[in-house]
């Protein structure tokens, strides 16, 4: 039985029909949706089948609202810089309408004076267009940034091969590039299944996404079926602090925080080279603030069951029997309370990493 | 007000601090015997800044002045506008690192805090990072080199990043967290090593959490004003050397870049993070464990073009000498006092530089050690 599953589908290989365990049902939101799933999303699905999970969430708005923030964040578009068009703003029902595909989202984020005043000066913003869009190097072609400073200054030029002559026309000559979706592709494969895509591979779907750009779901979708996406879920990998936080929200209060409590939260713990320390810290708030519900231990008909049910919600896995002997035995201390056990798991290393 | 060590143990976290601080404590001696420098504050003062706005013009900066004077000036630093993570991150690694201007991962080369840790047996108590511009600079910490690596890396804390009204507003709406009971405690130790994983070194994050909470009070969150992020980032670093007198402290300033838009906005942060630095080295001169034993560094990390923008802002990219060369200011007990070095030199030398007068060796830098530094 392959990872996807904790349970078998009797479908044989095929992946879209493999059984929903405790951790694909983790891992497929943290990836698609940068939470982990609500009470009733777990209630839904485990058990459930993989390919009909993938579908509904790629159908979803939200989906698409949190591809959009991992778009903004690679172009650290964040805080002040963070697009409140609504060009921009519009972008994730827009996607998910299909009433546009991806190339024209990353055109109208480029195009969003946020972008301009992030990267400001023509030296940055063309540097930026090319390492960010492209993947260039841009060292290593200094003439190319030269031609792509005199454009974006007003100036006549032949940028890229392409003629231009405005700060408009270097970032639609940088999206119409053929290099445009090698970048893009490359690391939203190395973002889902982590690792760099083969090569042929890649140059095929860039082919295919280059005469039809609307076909990126497909290829999103066929990525989450495949044999590499269950070879990634045996790896792991730490949240990053904005999806730990909405995670641990999520998963204390069954509802997201607020965008203000993620910028705030996320761009604190973003602040540290180690940020265990702070999400330590929040973990602890958070469960002492008394805003949780968290049973008391003396209202519990079986500590053991309810310790066993938290190890698949918070964890993705059942635990061990050692584990479960050792917080059951430390439950039984007077000392121990509901929000001790909570606290041992989550400010775990292991909570942090999916 | 002054900080001491003892504030912080004082505020909650003795135990904790006490187990997580015991080479900070004990390793006061120089490794290099000749030499009184125990302690060194590496500031980028960086955001890319001309001499023209600083040393060329001693008003804007009193506090740089006064440092040059009483130390020895590098007029003539060479540098590469490999903009400004990467410019940044080669003052730390010693290599001229072509980073993606917006490129937010760990350079591949170690980095000066990675060889002071590594060659010393220094734990992460002795070296910090104070940054002020965001997720992008903790990758200073540490490089991805297989030699050296997260287990070598310095402690980044942004100022703005975690000493914010809105953050601080935030926690305080959920309350303090309740502090754990000793039998509470233990039992929690207990529950967390039944499950896999490393969990590292639990006391010093605990200080670091500590530390957070501490400073969350102090008032660092409420600086204000155009230079606010580099104000905490100093605020930060002076607060840490008050504290806990680690062996290096580096700090980032980033607001400079304001520049682009706006040139007398530009200076007006030079002039205010020259007081913010201001402050900090009148913390050093007086406090007896750090006036005589502590070694400043001051540089940016390139310069800004020779003409302004139609903006009436500075870029960086024109290739001119007012955007390569800038000037590195070094002030300590064992450097030459009122010298000036015309000869060129390079950023990408402090870092050798650094580690020399620790006895550590930066094996991959590609910098030399600044000549006719030392009295």
């Amino acid at each position: 039985m392959g990872i996807l599953a904790t349970s078998s589908s009797g479908e044989g290989d095929d992946p879209s029909a493999v059984g929903l365990g405790h951790r694909t049902l983790r891992a497929l939101h943290l990836d698609l949706l940068g939470r982990s799933p609500y009470r009733a999303e777990r209630e839904l699905w485990h058990g459930g089948v993989v390919g009909e999970l993938v579908e509904s969430i790629l159908e979803g708005v939200e989906c698409w609202e949190h591809w959009l923030e991992e778009q903004l964040y690679y172009f650290l578009l964040i805080d002040n810089f963070r697009p409140q068009s609504d060009s921009v703003r519009s972008l994730p029902e827009a996607l998910a309408d299909r009433r546009l595909d991806v190339r024209t989202a990353l055109h109208r984020i480029a195009l969003s004076p946020n972008f301009d005043q992030r990267n400001p000066g023509a030296d940055t913003f063309v540097t930026v267009v090319m390492e960010q869009l492209l993947g260039i190097e841009v060292q290593r072609t200094p003439r190319e940034l030269e031609i792509g400073k005199r454009v974006y200054d007003g100036h006549p030029g032949t940028f890229l091969g392409v003629r231009g002559s405005s700060q408009a026309d270097v970032i639609r000559i940088a999206i119409e590039d053929e290099r445009f979706f090698t970048r893009l592709l490359e690391r939203e494969h190395e973002r889902l299944l982590r690792v760099l895509p083969e090569r042929r591979a890649l140059k095929t779907w860039c082919i295919e996404l280059d005469r039809d750009p609307s076909a990126y779901t497909n290829l999103i979708r066929s990525w989450l079926l495949s044999d590499a996406y269950r070879a990634r879920l045996a790896t792991r990998r730490e949240l990053s602090n904005r999806t730990f936080v909405r995670s641990l929200f999520v998963d204390l209060f069954d509802r997201l925080p607020d965008q203000e409590e993620v910028r705030r939260l996320g761009g604190a713990l973003d602040g540290l080279s180690d940020a265990g320390p702070l999400r330590s810290t929040l973990v602890r708030i958070l469960l002492d603030s008394g805003q949780v519900s968290i049973p008391d231990r003396e209202e519990l008909p079986s500590r053991r069951a309810w310790i066993a049910d938290l190890f698949p919600r918070f964890l993705g896995r059942a635990a061990s029997a050692h584990e479960l002997d050792t917080f059951a035995e430390s439950f039984k201390d007077p000392a121990c309370r509901s929000e001790t056990v909570l606290y041992a798991i989550l400010s775990h290393t292991e909570y942090a990493t999916y | 007000m002054t900080l001491t060590r003892r504030d912080l143990l004082k505020s909650g976290a003795a135990a904790a601090a006490a187990g997580a601080f015991p080479a900070s404590l004990s390793a006061r001696t120089a490794l290099r015997p000749e030499l009184k420098t125990r302690h060194v504050l590496l500031v980028a003062f960086a955001g890319g800044i001309r001499t023209r706005e600083t040393l060329g013009m001693p008003a804007n900066v009193p506090t740089l002045a006064s440092l040059a004077r009483e130390g020895v000036v590098y007029s003539r630093t060479r540098t590469a506008n490999l903009g400004h993570f990467g410019a940044t991150m080669s003052l730390f690694t010693g290599v001229s690192e072509a980073r993606g201007i917006r490129e937010n991962a760990r350079g591949p080369d170690p980095t000066l805090f990675e060889y002071l840790r590594k060659d010393l047996g220094l734990p992460a108590s002795e070296v910090w990072i104070s940054t002020s511009g965001g997720a992008q600079q903790t990758n200073y910490s540490h490089g991805l080199h297989p030699d050296y690596g997260t287990a070598f890396g310095a402690n980044v804390l942004d100022g703005d990043g975690i000493f914010n009204s809105e953050f601080k507003t935030i926690l305080e709406s959920y309350g303090r967290p309740r502090i754990l009971e000793p039998a509470e405690s233990d039992l929690l130790d207990r529950m967390r090593q039944s499950l896999p994983g490393d969990e590292g070194d639990a006391q010093a994050r605990a200080t670091v959490e500590q530390y957070i909470m501490d400073e969350l009070t102090r008032g660092t969150s409420e600086l204000r004003g155009p230079n606010s992020a580099d104000a905490k980032a100093l605020r930060v670093a002076r607060n840490l050397l008050s504290i806990f007198k680690p062996k290096l402290v580096s700090v980032v300033l980033q607001q400079a870049d304001v520049a682009h838009g706006n040139f007398n906005a530009y200076v007006e942060v030079i002039r205010k993070n020259d007081a913010a630095l201001g402050e900090l080295v009148e913390a050093v001169r007086a406090d007896p464990d750090l006036a005589d034993s502590t070694a400043i560094i001051v540089l940016p990390e390139f310069g800004r073009d020779s003409d302004l923008n139609s903006r009436r802002g500075l870029d960086h990219g024109d290739g001119s000498d007012d955007l390569n060369y800038v000037s590195t200011v070094c002030w300590g007990p064992d450097f030459r006092r009122g010298a000036e070095v015309g000869e060129t030199v390079r950023t990408i030398d402090v870092c050798s530089t650094v580690c020399d007068m620790f006895g550590a060796r930066a094996r991959f830098a590609r910098g030399k050690r600044l000549p006719k530094l030392l009295a």
